[in-house]
């Protein structure tokens, strides 16, 4: 039952949004947003790219913080913290550090550069969201004189 | 928690200082209503508005974007403001061209995304209602002073975090039940060694060392265990999350200091969690040939 992971996922966030001091509604779709993502990322498993797969989810998790930010006028970073966690490469850190304490360098390499390019591809997706959701809402720079 | 409290109060106690040379000058007159405002007052309360911002964990240009709009709200025609991860600075110009600068240095940070949220709500109340100062700086004490999360809350919900990584990540029932003490474990570590002022790098590695360091011992005794997951599901609870999200926010809104800041602390605190993870790693291997 490989959906499964989704509701470890939401409880996960939900505690997360614990250590946070999020309330209520906030605490539920934020951690709702985390088990999306990570719902968008299995079910473009067809592709067999996971770079593409973390793309893909981490642009809808962005996407879904952003709506709902508008929606229930709170700060985006509120929900974006708490869903985007499920992709954070940790697994990917935790390899890494054990291929070099084993002292396996050709794995320590590809290792360690597959999880920079896991963190450079939700880095891109979130720049290319929050980008687009700031066309027509420019940073409120310097006061308007009269 | 206790930085927060003391910077507070050292703020009002500024406030206080500054408000009794402004009466001795023949300050200008206080309240928002009488036409003519207060502009120590205006730079404080924006000063502590901000502050209470950047240390609860929002963004740079959230903090620089509700500062500008208080001055704007206010009528205050020439305002800047500055503000890094550690640093704000407020600076207007009164109207006889006098400059008023207010300096904040953001010591501690936490994130407290129910004191983010209030005090958001409170900056589109200044702009939409222009309360006197009075009630805006009572009510950014009530803010900062709201509870935090209590330390069992905390322990239970690392444990939970602990937990629900390692079946996330694939583990056994099994699995998440050593996951779930060693989330709570950590949690006390790092309480303890913030209690004692360590260095967050150091806080970091000695609770992955700690987590790592009691998995491994579970492992040896129990050869079911797949200690890969736990370790990463218990490690979840300390992998730079906000700092790898925000940085890249903080860059698209052009506050390119804050990003690089933030992108240097992601880097170093997944480090200092390799680092912790692998002492316990190789330690426990000639200890006891796991």
């Amino acid at each position: 039952m490989e959906y499964l992971s989704c509701l470890w996922a939401f409880c996960a966030c939900f505690a997360f949004g614990l250590v946070y001091t999020m309330r209520g509604k906030t605490l539920a779709f934020a951690s709702l947003g985390g088990a999306i993502g990570w719902l968008v990322y299995l079910l473009f498993g067809f592709v067999r790219e996971d770079l593409f797969q973390y793309f893909v989810a981490t642009i809808a998790t962005a996407v879904y913080s952003e709506i709902l930010a508008r929606v229930m006028k709170k700060p985006a970073t509120e929900f974006q913290i708490v869903a985007l966690l499920p992709l954070v490469p940790g697994g990917g850190i935790f390899y890494t550090m054990e291929y070099c304490v084993i002292g396996n360098n050709e794995k320590f390499m590809e290792t360690g550069l597959h999880t920079l390019g896991i963190a450079g591809a939700l880095a891109t997706g979130i720049l290319l969201v929050s980008s687009i959701f700031r066309i027509g809402n420019p940073p409120y720079r310097g006061l308007k004189k009269e | 928690m206790e930085h927060v409290i003391t910077s507070c109060e050292r703020i009002k106690i500024d406030r206080c200082r500054k408000e009794r040379a402004g009466a001795r000058n023949g300050g200008i007159s206080t309240g928002a209503s009488s036409g003519q405002i207060s502009y120590d007052r205006l730079v404080n309360t924006a000063a502590d508005i901000g502050y209470l911002l950047i240390a609860n964990g929002a963004e740079i240009s959230r903090a620089e974007e509700s500062m500008r709009r208080i001055f704007y709200a206010y009528g205050a025609e020439e305002g800047e403001v500055f503000a890094i991860p550690n640093y704000l600075s407020v600076s207007v110009n009164a109207p006889e061209g006098r400059p008023i600068t207010a300096i904040r240095r953001i010591s501690s940070h936490q994130v407290n995304m129910n004191r983010v949220d209030l005090a958001n709500d409170l900056c589109r109340r200044i702009c939409r209602t222009k309360p006197p100062f009075d009630s805006v700086n009572r009510e950014v004490r009530r803010i900062s002073k709201l509870p935090t999360v209590t330390l069992p809350v905390q322990i239970i919900a690392y444990a939970l975090v602990a937990a629900a990584f390692t079946l996330f990540y694939g583990g056994t029932a099994a699995d998440a039940a050593v996951a779930c003490l060693c989330g709570a474990a950590i949690k006390p570590v790092c309480w303890l060694l913030e209690h004692f002022h360590v260095n967050q790098f150091f806080i970091y590695l000695s609770a992955s060392f700690i987590a790592a360091a009691i998995t491994l011992v579970f492992a040896n005794s129990f050869v079911t265990l797949n200690y890969d997951r736990i370790i990463i599901g218990v490690l979840m609870n300390l992998v730079p999350g906000v700092a790898i999200t925000s940085f890249m926010r903080d860059i698209i809104a052009g506050d390119m200091i804050a990003g690089v800041l933030r992108f240097t602390e992601s880097l170093l605190v997944a480090a200092a969690i390799a680092i912790g993870a692998g002492i316990a790693l190789t330690s426990m291997r000639m200890l006891l040939g796991v």
